[in-house]
């Protein structure tokens, strides 16, 4: 990766033409090829990019990237700040988060987020068909069984509902009521649940990881 | 069953009831139709999801008495694309004929006895003023919630006031209090839950000009009007302590002309896009609003204001804050601040009855 901080002029030319007047940028040049102009600002979008494959000539004072579609993108160097280069090595790849068992962790440490009054029993709560993931209890005692998932859809509910199947069995439970959780419900899946009597309920992963939205609440 | 009708006024009916139809399918596929029971002249029309039945009584020359259910969707389809004039309804074994003109349609029936039996609206009536109702409502309605996972803040809160009723709506970014003086619906400290999808279906029912009965059940509310009656589940549950929110002094006061805001914030939203806000700099004199979208473009605009504190930016969400604007009424409006980040009050000059809440949007 090469980055360099320069005062430029950028000028596109291609499917339309664009200019970027004198200001201080930063110039990256990745391995594979892409050039990306950035300013200090804008997130993760560059004010002017070419994708590989291209071809960067340099001269003094000049670079041009050009690609096979004919394209031209025109960095005019007036003054360079500073220039480095720096291996990154093999990148690992995005690891998404989200993930189910972190969604049970988090609502685990905080099950008011599912339900005012709720207080966990225990993770992983063991059924004959395999555990539910929470099995929590409300102010009154009531035992309630909560499945899990990212995206809560039918075969969720279908799940629960065999696990509360089992649980209401247990005479030192019942009766054991349902809730569904997960980042989106599907709607098929809400009215499943709503039929079968299982209250639903649909997590902000971000704030249960204590992410602050811009969006500011009023409560 | 059998009736004539004019096609304008079995229209209206069939569409306004057909608003309460199940849309979702559901455990009963009967509630994707309307019912319709003719007595004499009399026919009403209904269509329910059971959460919500809104009632439509017509006037028609009838023929002979019955009830039956057709598919919601198809019926007001049809009866809107025949042509103006008389329409003729029958109904025979399974099927119900109808026809206008030259043209003629023959539906399927669902059958009447599997439509459930809606509740009856409760005794204790009270009366209200339609006019004031209906502009209340479309004052609180933009504030509640649209997020099914927190059913409360779907509801529009009426409580009872020392000197009348309050109607209250919150998503926990805005909140919308109007006050309704001297409307007695409920006393002491008693209060309803009363989805806004309802009373927003109510709003469109209801007539300016119109008495409106409200019948409070324990688990339901009925609204009455000239031949149309709304039925509404009440949602069950505690409304945040809003009261707590509102609060008692702000240092800084911004006056101005309600539809130059209103007008200057349409505009500069128009480069508020990807969720970016609007920015509102108080100034003497002078209010700037500010709006930026990175790789789009800026817009600014400059609208005369009073205003009376330390110069501040503040941000908010530009339909938040155009709804806000747009329902709170009045030639001028106040804006009250603390800073960037507490919450900001929008009022109506010379009148208490409204009041919107708006948080901020934090910017760098």
């Amino acid at each position: 990766m090469r980055l360099v901080i320069a005062r430029c002029t950028v000028d596109y030319d291609g499917r339309l033409t664009a200019h970027l007047p004198t200001a201080i940028r930063l110039i990256m040049v990745k391995a594979d090829g892409c050039v990306a102009i950035h300013a200090d600002g804008g997130a993760y979008k560059p004010l002017n990019w070419m994708n590989a494959p291209n071809r960067l000539r340099e001269e003094e004072g000049t670079w041009t990237v050009t690609n096979p579609k004919g394209e031209k993108l025109t960095i005019a160097m007036e003054e360079v700040l500073a220039d480095s280069d720096h291996d990154l090595g093999i990148d690992p790849g995005l690891q998404k988060d989200g993930v189910e068992s972190h969604l049970q962790e988090l609502l685990a440490a905080n099950p008011g987020a599912l339900r005012h009054g709720f207080r966990l029993v225990r993770r992983e709560y063991p059924t004959d068909i395999g555990p539910v993931d929470l099995l929590c209890r409300d102010d009154e005692g009531n035992a309630f069984a909560v499945e899990i998932k990212r995206r809560g859809e039918i075969d969720g509910v279908e799940q629960l509902t065999r696990y509360l199947d089992f649980l209401n069995r247990d005479p030192t439970l019942r009766p054991v009521r349902g809730v569904f959780a997960a980042q989106e419900i599907k709607p098929q899946a809400k009215v499943l649940a709503t039929d079968r009597d299982i209250d639903w309920v649909v997590v902000d992963y971000d704030e249960l990881r204590g992410i602050e939205s811009d969006e500011l609440r009023l409560f | 069953m059998k009736f004539r009708c004019e096609r304008e006024a079995l229209e209206r009916a069939l569409g306004l009831a057909s608003r309460a139809v199940s849309t979702r399918g559901g455990s009963l596929p009967v509630l994707s139709g309307v019912h319709l029971a003719l007595v004499g002249n009399e026919l009403r029309i209904t269509g329910s999801d059971l959460d919500l039945t809104i009632s439509v009584g017509v006037e028609v020359a009838g023929d002979t008495d019955g009830i039956t259910v057709l598919p919601a969707k198809l019926a007001s389809d049809i009866v809107r694309a025949v042509a103006d004039g008389k329409v003729e309804f029958a109904v025979e074994g399974e099927e119900a004929h109808i026809s206008a003109g030259r043209s003629e349609f023959s539906l399927r029936v669902i059958p009447a006895d599997e439509f459930p039996q809606l509740p009856e609206p409760a005794a204790n009536a009270v009366q209200l003023d339609a006019a004031v109702f209906r502009d209340a409502l479309r004052q609180v309605i933009p504030a509640a919630s649209a997020d099914d996972s927190r059913p409360i803040l779907t509801g529009v809160l009426m409580a009872a006031e020392s000197d009348g009723l309050r109607l209250v709506a919150t998503d926990s970014y805005r909140l919308a209090v109007r006050d309704l003086p001297g409307t007695s619906v409920l006393t002491g400290d008693e209060s309803v839950l009363v989805p806004s999808r309802s009373l927003n279906e109510l709003a469109r029912v209801l007539d300016a000009g119109a008495e409106l009965t409200l019948r409070l059940g324990e688990h339901d509310a009925t609204f009455e009007m000239a031949g149309a009656r709304v039925t509404t589940r009440l949602i069950e549950g505690e409304f945040p302590n809003y009261r707590g929110l509102i609060p008692a002094s702000q240092p800084n006061r911004l006056t101005v002309n309600r539809e130059l805001l209103l007008d200057a914030v349409r505009r500069v939203r128009l480069l508020a896009q990807e969720a970016t806000p609007v920015r509102l700099i108080m100034k003497p004199d002078i209010l700037e609003l500010v709006a930026v979208t990175q790789d789009v473009g800026q817009a600014h605009e400059a609208v005369d204001a009073s205003y009376d504190g330390a110069e501040l930016t503040v941000a908010f969400n530009p339909d938040y804050l155009l709804q806000g604007i747009d329902v709170t009424g009045g030639d001028e409006v106040t804006l009250e601040t603390v800073d960037e980040l507490k919450p900001a009050l929008l009022r109506m000059v010379g009148s208490d009855e409204f009041l919107y809440l708006l948080m901020p949007v934090r910017v760098s």
